[in-house]
């Protein structure tokens, strides 16, 4: 598993060329954390029905509004509720570093944000395999498109996160420690080609400095 | 009354889980288990009485999550949900010797620093759970599941301070060895042992086999029973079920009795079917003798230390005959005290003695309040440094970990004020060899103090090794013959007591040139009679070199590691008067590079643009010898900025290396604050801003950015923190005088709070300008929420700064 340093230099906002001597802190920065720190993640799978008021998933107390869930989940029979963290550790170095040196903070801060990335992908590998002959659907995540964030409770309790991943949510619906990642996988037994990557999907696509410059992250 | 012990001469059985129990018997996922008290009584009599059958001494009232802040959404009070649950458990408990514990976990919301829940308001809420307990009538009370030792401590406080309840501690800990906050076990057992817990140990999280070595680690480091009450193994991670049966958990677990557990119950997974087979397992034995290490031991839950060797006193935050330390005390700037801390902790010091007192600084107030921002900065365990009884307690009581006290003396009234205070928080205290007539003259007068205050500190209950004794450093040029006294004392305290030993080393020299070779020669002796907490300044690289030297000769660094790891780079000096060994910053990242400056102002001006902070303090301090402050501000510091805000405009220079290069034009400017504190002048800023993340916004990193960048451009910026409530903001910019307020918000869900604050700040009769910014702030949306301007990065906010202030 390591992060993916493309997507680390772009939510480091850097476009055109890298100056080398960044791009080598960058890989540096990514190396340390990726072998210091490893993410820790938990899910559970649930049977899910097409309800009137979204997608139910049966034992987890949580019902998924939207039409981005039923269209990810519309030939699935099972969904995963995943969450991923890099923890209160990661936290404590970033802060540390903030007081030190700034620069060096926001590459942290970056590369923690690939690596949490590197874990669901890791885990979402896991998941794929405890379902041999099946199909998964790309992951998505409350705050893409219209799975709202005020899901975040009832996705956190089903998982038992707080207890089990020691993660926090405040009224306004962010999770500490910061690098947290929820998501949703859907599991069905016919090949799953919809993708929710892309600016269509993505809650930042009126306010973004790609889109503003005429580009795309291309995630 | 004779219900309110414990009898821990014998093995105790708790219970096993509740919320697994409670599920299997019908309770809806996301449901509150808490008002089943209310609605289902019959389903948990007959846990009770299930658990009670099985051979639990004590069961857990289900009161786990009946504090306000959970109960907030079920219209429920907590007296209501607590009397509920402890009169079944009373009813089930009825005729029988089982105890009823009123049953705390976790409030749900993670305390300051890392959350922002205050320490004062968890210890309220857990108060109100304590005395609803009492009024209901439990026989115990049991704090569990608790992953934060700050959050446990409050807990267990507010246990103590409003019940005669005997009290079981028990945390739950990750294969790691920490807990998801990142306390260790040692640190954990030190501070819940000092701060009086009766029986302390391990639930949830892991199986008895994952918990096996951490039970036996927590045995070595307390006196006290310890308790085991694992899951039943770990849960499959599709269908959530645990994958231990009752056999095989109790085949495991009871084992650990051999190992010094006596008090042993099950969490999640378990049932009353996995209490039984342990009973029947621990049928008959008795607890094991144990042999806990006594050992001298500081803390803070990442940071266990104990006294094995030396460990170095950092003395810098102390604002005796520091004109700038002083200056940042009056003016509230807990930045400078906190950069104190970070420079003692990179240069080495192990604890950092904290010492606030200044004539117009109320120490009661203020260190508890240095102590919280210390402990939010920096790993070390702190010695609270006072004479102040009050600010003592007040600082104690919100220390998260084992503190230090620094100091009583032999003086009767004085350590009647103190020790009690000690001993309720479970510190160590330093003891001063001099009482009311002064310093001795003679080592055996100054053994005698320090045997006097040892006895005084073992009647109060502290135990020996909590008590650390000072023989007092006194100026060698002003009474020479002292200086042996000191360390003839100090041999005696160490050889006859086995006390620990703490010495400030820094005033041996007073009065003599080349200061640091005295004092560093006092230093290697003093070690070599005994001394292990020497206080210093850290950033003195003679000293901690010889401290460095000095663990190798002694064994304490085994194989010489650190010491080789320090001078790795060492180079012999080559000239007679050349410093040792100081490590330079390395370049981040070169914003610009060009030819070799040509003068010292030119090589400032590199050493901002290429982010080189100890380079760009030493230059800047040697251009003061021939320019004023202004016109270094202006002449190097300010083009140097811009320069690379230049570079970043057009996309040359990144975020980073923007930073990078802020951070070295503070050091600058921090060296210009010096000057001018030292010549009594005020201190110079370009204008007074705020800024503050918005509430409900919890990750400030944005605005933390925004902050470097201005103060780095001389502005005076006053930082909220994060989670800021519109009042706050208001409240600030009418007591500070705050011309410009910067508000970040990363979510759309908080925007509400920006849009609130800012109209609020555009009702006060004199209004500050406003800016926003933010992951999903636009410019549109700064418009319609009446906001001055938009700033889209941290160099928009300097341009706004420059408008709003003039240049």
């Amino acid at each position: 598993m390591e992060s993916n340093i493309g997507e680390i230099l772009r939510y480091l906002r850097v476009r055109g060329e890298t100056p080398e001597i960044l791009r080598e802190q960058v890989e540096i920065t990514a190396r340390e954390l990726e072998e210091s720190l490893e993410p820790s993640y938990v899910y559970r799978a649930f049977p899910l029905t097409l309800g009137a008021d979204g997608v139910m998933l049966t034992g987890s107390g949580v019902t998924l509004t939207g039409g981005l869930a039923r269209k990810m989940l519309q030939h699935c029979d099972t969904a995963v509720l995943l969450c991923c963290t890099l923890g209160i550790e990661f936290e404590r170095r970033l802060r540390a570093l903030e007081r030190r040196d700034m620069g060096k903070a926001v590459i942290l801060d970056a590369c923690g944000s690939a690596w949490v990335e590197s874990g669901c992908d890791a885990a979402e590998a896991e998941i794929a395999a405890r379902f041999p002959g099946r199909y998964i659907t790309d992951r998505f995540s409350p705050g893409y498109g219209d799975l709202p964030l005020s899901l975040q409770p009832a996705v956190l309790s089903a998982l038992d996160a707080q207890r089990r991943l020691g993660i926090h949510l405040s009224e306004s619906f962010l999770m500490t420690p910061s690098k947290s990642v929820t998501a949703v996988i859907g599991v069905s037994d016919t090949p799953q080609p919809a993708r929710v990557r892309g600016c269509g999907y993505c809650a930042m696509r009126n306010t973004c400095d790609y889109r503003k410059g005429g580009t795309s992250c291309a995630v | 009354m004779p219900s309110k012990t414990l009898d821990f001469s014998k093995i105790v059985i708790l219970d096993g889980a509740m919320g697994t129990v409670l599920q299997s018997r019908g309770l809806k996922p996301g449901g509150v288990p808490e008002l089943l008290n209310l609605e289902q009584p019959e389903l948990l009599r007959g846990v009770y009485r299930d658990y009670i059958a099985a051979g639990s001494d004590v069961i857990y009232a289900n009161t786990f999550g009946a504090n306000a802040l959970k109960l907030a959404r079920t219209g429920k009070s907590v007296a209501e949900i607590v009397t509920a649950a402890i009169a079944l458990a009373k009813e089930a408990a009825a005729g029988t010797n089982v105890k009823v514990a009123l049953d705390v976990g976790p409030l749900g919301e993670l305390l300051e620093p890392m959350g922002t829940l205050p320490f004062e308001r968890a210890y309220e809420l857990f108060r109100e759970m304590v005395l609803a307990g009492v009024a209901a009538g439990a026989d115990l009370a049991v704090v569990e599941t608790m992953t934060d030792l700050y959050e446990t401590k409050a807990a267990l406080l507010a246990v103590k301070e409003n019940s005669d309840l005997p009290v079981l501690v028990t945390m739950s800990f990750e294969e790691s060895g920490r807990t998801f906050t990142g306390c260790t076990v040692a640190s954990m057992a030190h501070t819940l042992t000092g701060l009086g817990a009766d029986a302390i140990g391990l639930n949830c999280s892991l199986g008895p086999d994952k918990l096996a070595p951490l039970l036996r680690e927590l045995c070595e480091h307390t006196p006290l029973p310890v308790i085991a009450k694992p899951n039943a193994g770990l849960p499959d991670p599709v269908d959530g079920h645990y994958d231990m049966d009752a056999r095989s958990f109790a085949d495991i677990l009871a084992p650990m009795a051999d190992a010094g557990v006596s008090v042993f119950g099950g969490c999640c997974g378990t049932s009353p079917d996995y209490v039984r087979a342990v009973a029947e397992r621990l049928e008959g034995r008795a607890p094991a003798k144990r042999t806990p290490k006594r050992e001298s031991f500081v803390c803070t839950p990442v940071r266990p230390l104990p006294i094995t060797g030396i460990r170095v006193i950092g003395e810098r935050i102390n604002p005796t005959g520091k004109k700038r330390f002083q200056q940042a005390l009056l003016e509230n700037d807990m930045d400078y005290i906190l950069d104190l801390a970070v420079q003692q902790e990179d240069a080495g010091a192990d604890i950092l003695d904290v010492n606030v007192g200044y004539p117009g600084v109320d120490e009661v107030e203020m260190l508890p309040r240095v102590v919280k921002a210390l402990q939010g900065t920096v790993p070390l365990p702190l010695m609270l440094d006072s004479s102040n009884a009050q600010a003592l307690e007040a600082a104690l009581r919100v220390c998260n970990g084992k503190a230090a006290v620094n100091s009583v003396n032999g003086d009767r009234e004085v350590m009647d004020r103190i020790l009690p205070l000690i001993q309720k928080y479970g510190a160590s205290v330093v003891g001063l060899c001099l009482d009311k007539n002064g310093v001795p003259q003679t080592a055996e007068q100054r053994f005698a103090i320090a045997k006097r205050i040892l006895d005084a500190a073992l009647s109060c209950g502290i135990p020996r090794e909590d008590v650390w004794i000072d023989c007092l450093t006194l100026t060698v040029s002003a009474q020479q013959e002292q200086a042996r006294q000191t360390l003839k004392a100090l041999r005696m305290v160490r050889e006859e007591l086995g006390l620990q030993t703490v010495l400030g080393v820094s005033n041996i020299s007073f009065g003599l040139p080349n200061r640091a070779l005295v004092t560093r020669t006092f230093l290697i002796e003093a070690m070599h009679a005994g001394l292990t907490l020497p206080i210093l300044n850290p950033n003195l690289t003679e000293l901690m070199d010889a401290v460095a030297a000095f663990r190798v000769l002694s064994g304490e660094d085994e194989s010489c590691r650190a010491y080789v790891e320090r001078f790795a780079d060492y180079e012999p000096p080559k000239a007679a008067n050349v410093v040792s060994s100081v490590k330079k910053d390395k370049p981040a990242q070169s914003a610009a590079s060009g030819a070799a400056p040509a003068s010292s102002g030119d090589a400032l001006d590199d050493a901002v643009i290429r982010g080189l902070k100890t380079e760009a303090a030493a230059l800047a301090a040697e251009l003061l010898k021939t320019e004023t402050e202004l016109s270094l501000v202006d002449g190097h510091l300010i083009p140097a900025l811009d320069q690379v805000g230049e570079g970043y405009e057009t996309g040359r220079v990144f975020l980073p290396q923007l930073l990078s290069a802020a951070q070295a034009a503070q050091a600058v400017f921090e060296v210009i604050r010096t000057r001018l504190a030292e010549r009594g002048g005020e201190s110079v800023k370009r204008g007074r801003l705020l800024v503050a993340t918005v509430r409900g916004d919890v990750h400030d990193i944005g605005k933390n950015i925004v902050k470097t960048v201005l103060e780095n451009y001389g502005y005076d910026v006053v930082d909220l923190g994060r989670d800021v409530p519109p009042e706050a903001v208001v409240k600030a910019v009418r007591e500070q005088g705050i011309g410009l307020v910067g508000l970040s918000a990363l979510m759309t869900t908080t925007l509400a709070a920006m849009e609130e604050t800012v109209t609020l700040l555009r009702q006060l009769p004199d209004p500050p300008k406003t800016f926003v910014g933010g992951a999903v702030v636009t410019p549109e949306y700064a418009q319609r929420i009446g906001a001055d301007y938009y700033a889209k990065d941290a160099k928009a906010s300097v341009e706004i700064a420059r408008e709003v202030f003039g240049q």
